[in-house]
């Protein structure tokens, strides 16, 4: 169905992806995985017609899609979802489907406007085709709501309804899972199998969370730095070493039970850091509701909890990025509730925000050198680079170009570089390959033993307990658990429950595999193959140990088929 | 859904009515005023659609009126023709060059199109509108003069038949309104509003962008047009001032802080530029404290600006857009009782 | 050919005062992310003030170059105090809003600014003679007179673009300002004053404006609306550097100088060179539009 040929892709001096050929048999459900950086975001991007390749050929049922601008590719049936959710927020949830109807059909501006019988006619049909699927998805009682205030999880249902009202025969899931906890992905796996047997819908799907990976697709590709790694099915996927190494790292190991060195706890001195039944939110939404938390000099305090529990929201609010709404926060004594960020970085307390909060077209060295600017005096950031020798040589570049692992590198130097009391990391190893993971968890340890207090947002429950003193487990918006890391990671129930990242959910349910088309022996074609696609790959694989074309093998099976 | 229509045809006529009769009485100023206030509020109508309902900024639209202006102007004093003729020719014209502006638009956003809009409405001021090249659309440097002029036999000119004049405007006025409103909540409309909220949505759904992009430029120029095209007749002549940059400045300035996204702002901003800085300079004259004052327009445009400015910091909904949300709270907290969805035109 | 030459100096001065202006948008807009349409009406203002001082206020006793330096202050202290002024009691609000909205805003500020300014010194036509150099000194190339301060002109803007680099670069001020340009919320959790980054950026700005203003005005009668609406070449200018590259935003200002001098040799008409400005904008963008689909508006 879809055909990508040696797509290569250069964006400036970077080739983001080099030779990439990848194949979608209709009805599968294709995942394509890879590190951050593997350019799996830029290959889906070219399939969706956000951009154009600069080598390679992409072919979608026959059709070329190399010169189609997205609302062709529309056309011929390609529907995709967004990660950061493009829904149209001033149209009702029913409207947003609409659209999509309307735009593909044959809508005229002028009857619309004098409101003809022609247009109420399609009005009505559209209407009711969308009723219908969202009846299916479930949203139902969302039909009249401002898409714009629907809460993230139910948005992203809205999206993958809008993508269905296209009557597209190929949807491309953006990272679906973005921002869901275990609970919810768990769901929207379920809910990709349904969309498929009920709308005969094939998928690709991209995305970091292996659990949804393993369990919703037939088939899955792994790019690694532009290039493929390996392909297979998910369970071969899993436990490929190659893939291991440049993506899982040695995150398989830590399931295993193994337990860091303890860490003797800390003598009791006054709190350093004091939160007191904080609140806080976003616009009309409240998100933490009544977090209190201490931590001490030179501790350690891990935060672990589902996505959107609110660890997030917490830290912004300790480090003035949003006013709490209610509360204290006190720091070093201090009452610093709802002063402005500046001044709180100033008195010690720095935040490293998700994202790491770096300046794109600053240099490496002017950023560590703007430290002088907060501490009023020339400050030497010859430390820093003796902690990260790798951003030595890299000094004058531009710390937009650099990889994700090197630009925390960056943040964590000037936190040592600022001497403040207390430094507060949000997501340290988010988007970065666990190899990195390991060497920052190790500068945490440097800050202890420099004295600094930690406060570390973490997605990687392990490494988080492993370098941590106690931890907060957070749930929708407030403490559930709190008490010495060690404890926390004797309860087994705890770590499985809590969103565990990249690692592998080893009791995920094994995808339900098959597609829902039957063979069709009578328009049967060698070149695009109306076949089960794991009868495909099994072809593919045959044909590869042979070493000879897969139509060579598929004509020698069917001959003997004809000769029975 | 027919309700809905019947109801706002319905408020269209009445407003036609209304309107229709408030000048009768007064004098000729007061008349070109109420003429002039239509005129504007087709500018704002045009920044409706065009801001409002597709999301594209555009500093020219007192250029797409001035086009029409001259346009229409050229044909009546020119041919003689009957003045239908010369709106038509005057909605074309800026329809056309509409279109020619959208296609920058095709690829630009933002502060970026805002910057070309603008580039555009200097050019045309000062250099298409006032220079010797162009002297076959503006009539060299005294302008068209129109005296007078008939549209189905109904005399208009701009001292003694001005009224005709302005009730043609209003009825027209009134339709194009109430297209506009019905556009809204079409397909089109939702369309239009796609490309609003989400363009790489919208364009990954299906909507053809070009063919959107332009047809939105293209009627928000021929809206403007079409009020530009009856400035001739209401005024007399046509000369570059009433529409060179500043006024399309006023009309952005002016559409925010009533509130873009609606249509009855439109009306009411064209009543507001109109109307205000000629009471002002009529009436605000005399002796305060012992010594004289004088309020010019100049007195008003710096209100304008300072209210812009006022407005965009704390209502970024507009006047009008405020009003209706304290409207639509008080309705839906009584509607969410019957469970019903509120609408309000 | 020696006319060529002659048209080069003029319009290599012509594009020095752009320059100055698009220096001053191009910094404000990196550190507050506002594009100011106002620019050339502050600069006018500020103008005018230089104006006021120089034939309202100053004593005929006093020697030419003192009414000229007092102008020049006046002029000067003025801008660095609106500048101020328009930060703390506008921009200070509208921080964290999208741009297009503190676009629009600095669209209310032109308004008020140009009105205002019609308020005072009326819709007359004015001649400011402050001249750097003195006026006599004058050389022809080609039969076309050239005055020392067309030159004047030149240098001065050269030094003020490379001042103000040299300031961003070297200086602990000038990388919290780039530092706030890139990215004001991670400046504000490193402890960088934002505020004062935003204060001082509107002030620099306002100052280049006033002394563009002040610099092009012995060669022209100005009024109220001729410098506000420099601001399309300004743009322009600012465009060519892409609204980000400083050195490249004098160059092109210098380069839209020469493109709209040297159609004058041919056409004689008072509104072309703004035809030129509006082609070199379009021209610009459309050859930095990113590959591909524009994601996410301005």
């Amino acid at each position: 169905m879809l055909r990508v040929r040696d797509v290569t892709v250069r964006f400036g001096g970077i080739v983001a992806l080099d030779g990439v050929s990848l194949d979608l048999n209709r009805g599968e459900i294709l995942g394509l995985i890879g590190p951050n950086g593997a350019g799996k975001t830029t290959l889906f991007n070219c399939i969706s017609g956000v951009i154009a390749p600069d080598k390679g050929t992409i072919f979608f049922e026959g059709h070329s899609l190399v010169y189609a601008p997205p609302h062709v590719r529309a056309r011929f049936g390609i529907a995709r979802t967004f990660q950061n959710l493009q829904l149209w927020g001033s149209m009702t949830v029913a409207e947003n489907l609409v659209v999509p109807m309307d735009a593909l059909g044959r809508r005229n501006t002028f009857s619309d406007a004098l409101h003809l019988p022609f247009s109420s006619y399609a009005e009505r049909a559209s209407m009711e085709r969308a009723r219908a699927i969202l009846h299916v998805l479930d949203l139902d009682r969302y039909a009249g709501t401002l898409a714009g205030d629907l809460p993230a999880g139910i948005q992203r249902r809205v999206e993958i309804a809008r993508a269905l009202a296209m009557r597209p025969r190929l949807l491309l899931l953006d990272e679906p899972a973005a921002g869901l906890d275990a609970q919810e992905t768990a769901r929207l796996a379920e809910l990709l199998h349904a969309v498929r047997e009920r709308f005969h819908v094939s998928m690709l799907l991209v995305d970091h969370d292996m659990s949804l990976v393993m369990r919703v697709c037939d088939y899955v590709y792994v790019l690694d730095f532009g290039k493929l790694l390996a392909r297979g099915q998910p369970a071969a996927i899993r436990t490929d070493p190659k893939v291991i190494a440049a993506y899982l790292g040695e995150e398989s190991k830590k399931l295993e039970g193994e337990v860091a060195t303890v860490v003797p706890t800390r003598p009791q001195h006054a709190p350093l850091l004091e939160v007191k039944q904080l609140a806080a939110g976003y616009g009309g939404l409240e998100v933490i509701r009544d977090v209190s938390l201490e931590v001490r000099p030179g501790e350690v305090v891990a935060c672990i909890g589902a996505n959107g529990a609110g660890k997030t929201t917490t830290l912004r609010a300790i480090s003035g990025m949003i006013h709490p709404r209610r509360g204290r926060v006190m720091f070093g004594g201090r009452d610093v509730t709802g002063t402005s960020a500046e001044r709180i970085a100033q008195l010690g307390l720095i935040h490293i925000p998700e994202g790491r909060g770096l300046f794109p077209n600053l240099s490496v060295e002017d950023t560590l050198r703007l430290v002088s600017n907060t501490a009023g005096h020339d400050v030497n950031i010859t430390p820093a680079f003796e902690l990260f020798p790798k951003l030595r040589q890299r000094r004058r570049q531009l710390v937009g170009t650099l990889s994700g692992g090197e630009q925390q590198m960056v943040a964590l130097g000037r936190a040592i570089l600022s001497e403040p009391r207390l430094v507060m990391i949000d997501e340290m190893s988010q988007g970065l390959a666990p190899t990195v993971v390991r060497q920052l968890f190790d500068i945490i340890r440097v800050f202890r033993e420099q004295g600094i207090a930690v406060l570390l947002v973490e997605q990687f429950v392990e490494s988080a307990l492993d370098v941590a003193d106690r931890a907060y487990v957070f749930e929708h918006g407030s403490i559930r658990l709190s008490g010495p890391a060690v404890e926390l990671r004797a309860d087994r129930k705890l770590v499985a429950g809590s969103y565990l990242g990249t690692a592998v959910d080893a009791t995920a349910v094994a995808a339900a595999n098959g597609n829902g088309h039957h063979v069709d022996p009578a328009l049967m074609e060698i070149v695009s193959v109306r076949v089960p696609a794991k009868v495909k790959r099994a072809l593919e694989q045959r044909a590869e140990v042979e070493g000879r074309p897969t139509g060579a093998v598929a004509i020698e099976l069917l001959e003997k088929v004809d000769h029975q | 859904m027919t309700s809905r229509l019947i109801f706002r045809v319905l408020i269209a006529l009445v407003a036609f009515t209304v309107l229709a009769r408030i000048p009768v009485g007064f004098d000729v100023g007061f008349k070109f005023d109420a003429g002039l206030a239509v005129i504007w509020a087709f500018a704002l109508l045009s920044l409706v659609l065009l801001t409002g309902y597709v999301g594209q900024i555009s500093l020219c639209q007192a250029t797409f009126a001035g086009v029409g202006a001259y346009a229409a102007g050229m044909m009546s004093a020119t041919f003689h023709v009957d003045y239908i003729v010369a709106v038509a020719v005057g909605v074309a014209a800026a329809f056309a060059l509409g279109v020619i502006v959208g296609l920058p638009a095709l690829r630009l956003h933002g502060i970026t199109l805002a910057i070309v809009t603008l580039g555009i409405a200097l050019v045309f001021d000062r250099y298409v509108f006032q220079d010797h090249a162009f002297e076959w659309l503006t009539g060299g440097t005294g302008g068209w003069r129109v005296g007078q002029a008939s549209m189905f036999g109904l005399q208009m000119d701009s001292s003694k038949h001005l009224m005709g004049a302005y009730v043609v405007l209003l009825a027209l006025f009134c339709l194009v309104a109430l297209l506009l409103v019905n556009l809204h909540d079409s397909g089109a409309g939702r369309r239009f509003r796609a490309i609003r909220d989400s363009e790489l949505a919208a364009a990954t759904m299906g909507v053809n962008l070009t063919r959107y992009k332009l047809l939105a430029f293209g009627m928000s120029a021929a809206i403007a047009g079409m009020g530009g095209a009856f400035y001739p007749l209401v005024a007399g002549s046509v000369s570059p001032q009433p529409f060179w940059l500043f006024t399309s400045l006023q009309f952005a300035a002016i559409a925010v802080l009533m509130g873009v996204r609606y249509v009855p702002a439109a009306a009411l901003g064209g009543a507001f530029m109109a109307f205000v800085p000629d009471v002002l300079t009529r009436y605000g004259h005399g002796t305060l404290f012992g010594r004289q004052y004088e309020i010019s327009y100049d007195w008003f445009q710096i209100a304008v600006g300072v209210l812009l400015i006022v407005q965009l910091i704390t209502l970024p909904d507009g006047v009008w857009g405020d009003l209706r949300h304290r409207v639509l709270n008080a309705r839906s907290a009584a509607g969410a009782l019957r469970g019903r969805k509120v609408e309000v035109a | 050919m020696a006319a060529f030459a002659a048209y080069t100096i003029i319009g290599l001065s012509l594009g020095g005062i752009f320059s100055l202006a698009a220096l001053g948008i191009v910094l404000i807009y990196r550190t507050t992310g506002v594009l100011n349409f106002a620019h050339g009406a502050m600069g006018m203002f500020s103008t005018f003030i230089a104006w006021q001082v120089f034939y309202g206020w100053s004593h005929p006793f006093w020697p030419g170059w003192l009414s000229t330096l007092l102008a020049i202050i006046a002029g000067l202290l003025f801008a660095a105090a609106m500048g101020l002024f328009l930060e703390f009691a506008v921009f200070r609000w509208v921080r964290t809003r999208e741009p297009v909205v503190k676009a629009v805003i600095t669209i209310g500020v032109l308004l008020a600014l140009q009105s205002a300014a019609s308020l005072i010194w009326k819709n007359n036509q004015y001649h400011l003679p402050i001249y750097l150099a003195p006026q006599t000194a004058t050389f022809t190339i080609a039969d076309v007179p050239i005055g020392a301060n067309n030159v004047v002109i030149i240098i001065a803007a050269l030094i003020l673009a490379f001042g103000l680099g040299a300031f961003l670069r070297y200086t602990t001020f000038g990388r919290a300002m780039r530092a706030v340009s890139d990215s004001p919320t991670s400046a504000s959790l490193w402890g960088v004053p934002v505020g004062r980054v935003g204060a001082v950026s509107w002030m620099l700005g306002s100052l280049v404006a006033a002394v563009a203003g002040i610099l092009i005005t012995p060669f022209i009668n100005f009024d109220t609306t001729s410098l506000t609406l420099l601001i399309i070449d300004a743009l322009a200018a600012a465009l060519i550097g892409g609204l980000v590259s400083l050195p490249l935003t004098v160059l092109g200002g210098f380069i839209l100088g020469l493109l709209e001098t040297y159609p004058t040799i041919w056409i004689q008409s008072l509104g072309f060179p703004r035809l030129v400005a509006l082609l070199v904008i379009l021209a610009v963008l459309v050859v930095r539009n990113p590959r591909g689909f524009a994601v996410a508006a301005k």
